[in-house]
């Protein structure tokens, strides 16, 4: 008799759509394409991607196109709001409440540094916050992540790239790793991350539960992320874990 | 013993066909371009301040090239001020492990100057080393040395444009633009500049090591083809195995993907005419 294997869900936490500067480079204009993240996504084995929109002014507009895409492919990608905590201060809840309740979308990526108004938005509808801090010239990562850490403990942290896009500065991904190791509800996401080997650092020395599946395409190859997944040659437990039930979890879907 | 009368016609034909194909696959194996990595760090640094002024174990790069399917890397030092001791223990690696990595010199061409031709010209005929990594711009004592031994020089440069210059007036000596212009993708218009200057000039390569933001490699191969780009990992601090996998899972035709795995640095590996001792 044949036996049944399940293939564990693969779902990327960090995907990109709609139009808007990228994150790494307010000076480049994008309109993600969409049809090449799926279809990237797909040859990659990868089941569903959870997106955002890319850098804007601000988020009320950028918030609906995701929307709108997601219910187009319901089933294949899961919306992830995006916000600016300055620059829409005062309006946080009133927008996200609307974003997730009827919306549809569970996250929040915070553009620019998490304020309580974002925190408290975030802790009353459970959704987790992913947030990517540019430090400045010298300032370490966990002078970003301490204080929102501690603060909230119950609001789940999605640090992306492993603390640090392209592995531009390595110390940034050990600081990431101490975050980690630090803090419950900080999490770290695999996309981006230009130096391998501190992913291998980050599935030997964290808890499989603290790692998160992503590819942050079509800025990326999800075909390439795909494999650096792969290529930590996890145990299938801890596999399916990184690879899609953490995020699942922290999303309540 | 089955006498030749004993043997069927199908079992004589499926026995000529098995021969034939024996022959086809030693001859595929005979033809088979090795995959080399052109781009990759080793040997130990005195510093410690970084990864890259500490150690790359050749041990740990060989245990991913062969992981990759690498038939051969080649290896330079990794940081240091001067580079007569480091060239020295890149040959020593060559050495200790046959036929896996092709030496390359690493020199500063400012803190070292004066010094440069005696010490490269010995590199390659006494040591075997065939290629140059320079990070620091060229001065005409480099690169008259390295047009008279044929060699190789892998350039990471501090910007693309300072390439223009030097392509221009040594139209004999083959560089190569480590990371396609910009290491780790830190700036993507760098990686425009880089193709912009293999467009324009016949002896410019570009080294695919360490670019992140892949769509750039997907450009080139558009913009100049697969034989001006050169597969590189910049191991080990970046893994083979991703990089080599960025090529693959473009799915080009045979010929192409070969030249870039390693028909191209062959190519300007074979123009050497440094003379050996």
């Amino acid at each position: 008799m044949k036996k049944e294997t399940r293939q564990p869900l693969v779902i990327d936490c960090h995907a990109l759509v709609g139009a808007g500067r990228t994150w790494a480079d307010p000076e480049r204009e994008v309109d993600y394409d969409l049809n090449l993240l799926l279809e990237r996504g797909a040859e990659a084995g990868i089941d569903r991607h959870c997106v955002m929109p890319p850098r804007n002014h601000t988020y009320t507009e950028a918030n609906r196109q995701v929307a709108r895409i997601c219910e187009k492919h319901a089933g294949k990608l899961i919306g992830l709001a995006a916000h600016s905590p300055q620059r829409e201060a005062g309006r946080l809840r009133q927008m996200l409440v609307e974003e997730v309740r009827s919306m549809g979308l569970r996250g929040v990526r915070s553009d620019g540094h998490p304020t309580r108004e974002l925190l408290d938005a975030a802790l009353e509808l459970g959704i987790p916050v992913l947030y990517y801090p540019k430090p400045d010239r010298g300032q370490p990562l966990g002078r970003y992540y301490h204080m929102p850490a501690t603060a909230y403990p119950k609001v789940n942290c999605i640090l992306p790239h492993l603390g640090q896009f392209r592995s531009l500065s390595w110390p940034a991904h050990m600081e990431a790793l101490d975050l980690a190791r630090r803090y419950s509800n900080v999490y770290v996401d695999t996309s981006g991350v230009g130096s391998f080997k501190y992913l291998e650092m980050a599935a030997r020395e964290l808890p499989p539960e603290r790692i998160l599946f992503g590819t942050c395409a079509p800025e990326l190859d999800p075909r390439v992320e795909k494999h650096a997944l792969e290529l930590l040659k996890l145990p299938p437990d801890r596999y399916a874990k990184v690879a899609g039930l953490n995020i699942l979890r922290l999303l309540g879907v | 013993m089955k006498s030749a009368e004993a043997y069927s016609r199908r079992e004589l034909l499926i026995g000529a066909g098995l021969a034939a194909a024996a022959t086809a696959g030693r001859a595929e194996q005979a033809h088979r371009i090795s995959v080399i990595d052109c781009h990759t760090h080793a040997g130990t640094g005195t510093t410690l301040t970084d990864p890259w002024t500490t150690i790359a174990d050749p041990q740990e790069i060989l245990r991913r090239n062969k992981e990759a399917g690498i038939d051969k890397a080649c290896i330079f030092p990794i940081s240091h001020d001067t580079f007569e001791e480091a060239n020295r223990e890149i040959a020593q690696i060559v050495k200790r492990y046959p036929g896996r990595f092709i030496g390359f010199a690493k020199h500063d061409p400012v803190n070292e100057r004066g010094r440069i031709r005696a010490m490269l010209l010995d590199e390659c005929r006494e040591l075997g080393l065939r290629g140059l990594k320079l990070h620091v711009k060229p001065t005409p004592e480099v690169l008259d040395t390295v047009a008279e031994l044929g060699i190789p020089v892998l350039w990471h440069p501090g910007r693309v444009a300072m390439f223009d210059d030097i392509a221009k007036a040594y139209p004999t000596v083959d560089l190569i633009l480590a990371h396609l212009g910009s290491d780790l993708s830190s700036d993507w218009r760098e990686h425009l500049a880089g193709i912009e200057m293999a467009r324009r000039y016949p002896n410019v390569y570009l080294d695919t090591g360490a670019t992140v933001l892949t769509r750039y490699l997907e450009q080139a191969l558009q913009e100049v083809g697969p034989e001006k780009i050169i597969f590189g990992s910049d191991e080990p601090e970046v893994d083979c195995r991703l990089e080599i996998f960025k090529i693959r899972v473009l799915k080009l035709p045979k010929q192409q993907e070969e030249m870039i795995l390693g028909g191209n640095i062959q190519r300007l590996l074979g123009k050497y005419k440094g003379g050996a001792s």
